[in-house]
């Protein structure tokens, strides 16, 4: 049964993130909540790696949609292993314990691509999650998400508690995180392509060998895929969120400077890893389940990044 | 690492690993005062307080306890099992870390291993593929110790330590702990009431690696002064038998001579399990040396039969 979000009382984790802004952003506009039925619980303010906090904020939720998460690009993943895995896998089992504790209706927990193995069959089906280990240099993290699957199908069995799992591929889109310690690679390749042009310099470093391909969704249409989740999946099995396109980091690359109309050399440093040789998604159980389809074509998406990049660039 | 002069933390250390944990480290000389093991009712290791108060000026953590049991159990507590196992072992490590633990062993288990990978189970094919689903709360919560282990060791240099042990059996093991208590439970009963059948759950075509408990704490206490990779490390026999068998000679070391009957409309998890033992071997100098009928024997004197 749909259920239909006016009226119930909403939690977002991580609801003032770049994904959380976005979907509160739809939440409001789109499926007409008011924003008093909707909390968003600051960091400042709760610890979600506790499960007291948790607790706090379940308290007389409906439904919950968790998307707190503590992430990086690749270097990140490197240096913090530890607290990647530690932050993501409390976070994401103490969220499941209150919630199913307070009463809460649903959960909407999501996962990620790093959950894949590294060598999974193109497209990506979820039937092939446990066929592997991750990419090494994203594992701790991607395994510390692949466990929510398992918790959720563990909570639906013992307790009959709709826990519905999605996985998201590379998010990006307006108001992303441009901070280069902790940046994704399309904001990254954004940024180092304005800095080099604000210095004159006639060439951008990228990482790896550009070989690599990714999968990329635009920031609005995830959180229409999220929302459309929310209403009308209620199964065990976890759901591919994508927009079903591959594109290697070479072409990537390529666009962005011609986006942004920087004509200088693109020197790869192969001495730092590829991160996954190859992702992207099949698709199809998302659309057969609840109807979802990205909209936004790559290029439109992409100059509506950079163009916000450059009015916040400060 | 000699242990002689380690305060060592056992979790579960009243449960039947953990009991014959504390006994292996008493008869390697460790002074009983260095040991500690904290029961339940003390401390809830399902909170972040009562970790740190159990790491508190501990050198060594042998985490022990978890809450498992058999299919049934497995089947209709699968969230408390999912939750309890993954938030002890995840807050235990972490809190050991913050109090300068030197170092943590985390006891995994033989079920983390997918259905349908080559035999016998080698460490490296840990992830090649999906998990019995019923165990699974259990198999993923224990897993992600080891990755745990991994993540802290590679950003913390923490020392922790992953093993993969299989099926256990020996004496003073609680009777829905695994196959072998409870069929000598069974088989007890139906002699004492005369019954000539017993049932038994599934085909009895599955196999299992059974492990004397007295040879699996020598492995833990090998593993914990000379173990020190990241890679996982199986403890077990080796020896593989099917359930069938494994009943047939409880039966006869029990002079039980009904019938025994399987029911295969019944669950039993994964189709065939034995452990590779080359690298505890290779690293530990270890092996199993307890007789299978020996040990046994003594498994069924010890449940009074």
């Amino acid at each position: 049964m749909d259920i239909k979000f006016r009226g119930l009382k909403i939690l977002v984790t991580g609801g003032a993130g770049f994904l959380g802004r976005h979907l509160l952003d739809n939440l409001i506009k789109k499926r007409g909540v008011s924003p008093e039925d909707i909390f968003v619980p600051r960091s400042q303010d709760f610890d979600l790696r506790r499960r007291e906090d948790c607790e706090k904020v379940c308290r007389h939720k409906d439904l919950v949609i968790h998307l707190a998460a503590k992430v990086g690009g690749i270097g990140y993943n490197q240096e913090k292993p530890g607290e990647l895995f530690y932050d993501n896998i409390v976070m994401g089992t103490q969220m499941l314990e209150a919630a199913y504790r307070a009463g809460v209706k649903k959960i909407v927990i999501l996962a990620t691509i790093c959950s894949y193995p590294k060598f999974t069959p193109l497209p990506f089906s979820e039937n092939d999650l446990w066929s592997g280990y991750p990419e090494e240099t994203n594992a701790p993290y991607g395994l510390a998400k692949r466990a929510f699957i398992t918790g959720a199908q563990a909570y639906r069995n013992q307790h009959t508690f709709n826990v519905i799992c999605l996985l998201p591929v590379n998010l990006y889109g307006p108001g992303d995180n441009f901070d280069p310690q902790r940046s994704h690679v399309v904001p990254a390749l954004i940024r180092k392509v304005a800095e080099a042009k604000k210095l004159c310099q006639n060439y951008i470093e990228v990482w790896g060998t550009g070989r690599a391909t990714r999968e990329f969704l635009y920031i609005e249409d995830a959180a229409e895929g999220i929302l459309l989740a929310a209403e009308k999946y209620n199964n065990p099995d976890p759901v591919n969120l994508g927009s079903g396109k591959e594109i290697s980091i070479k072409d990537l690359t390529e666009t962005i400077c011609r986006l942004m109309d920087f004509k200088g050399e693109i020197r790869w440093d192969t001495s730092k890893p590829d991160g996954q040789p190859r992702r992207f998604l099949d698709i199809s159980r998302a659309k057969k389940e609840f109807g979802f389809q990205a909209r936004t074509d790559f290029e439109t998406g992409l100059k509506k990044t950079i163009d916000w990049y450059l009015t916040n660039d400060f | 690492m000699d242990l002689k002069n380690k305060k060592i933390l056992v979790t579960g250390g009243a449960g039947f690993l953990g009991g014959h944990i504390v006994k292996k480290l008493l008869e390697r000389g460790v002074p009983k005062e260095n040991i500690f093991t904290p029961r339940s009712f003390e401390l809830d290791l399902r909170k972040r307080a009562d970790c740190q108060k159990a790491v508190n000026d501990r050198d060594v953590v042998i985490h022990a306890a978890a809450l498992t049991g058999n299919v049934e159990l497995h089947k209709s507590r699968s969230a408390e099992i999912f939750y309890n196992n993954l938030i002890m072992g995840v807050e235990l490590i972490e809190a050991a870390r913050q109090a300068g633990v030197q170092k943590f062993i985390t006891i995994g288990s033989a079920t983390e291993y997918p259905d349908n990978i080559r035999l016998p189970f080698r460490e490296d094919d840990l992830w090649m593929g999906p998990l019995e689903p019923i165990h699974a709360p259990y198999t993923v919560a224990k897993k992600m110790l080891l990755v745990n282990a991994q993540a802290y060791r590679k950003q913390y240099g923490f020392n922790a330590v992953h093993i993969l042990l299989t099926n256990m059996y020996g004496p003073s093991e609680h009777e829905d702990g695994g196959p072998i208590p409870a069929l000598i439970k069974r088989i007890g009963e139906a002699r004492k009431t005369g019954e000539t059948t017993v049932r038994i759950w599934g085909t009895g075509r599955a196999t299992r690696d059974f492990l004397y408990v007295g040879d699996a704490v020598e492995g833990i206490c090998l593993v914990t002064e000379k173990y020190d990779k990241s890679e996982p490390i199986n403890l077990g026999s080796g020896f593989e038998i099917s359930i069938k068998e494994l009943a047939e000679i409880i039966a006869r070391l029990m002079n039980f001579d009904g019938k025994l009957d399987f029911d295969p409309t019944k669950p039993e998890g994964q189709p065939r399990r034995v452990l590779d033992t080359a690298r505890a071997e290779k690293e530990l100098n270890f092996k199993a040396i307890t007789d299978f009928e020996e040990g046994l024997k003594q498994t069924i004197k010890w449940h009074g039969y």
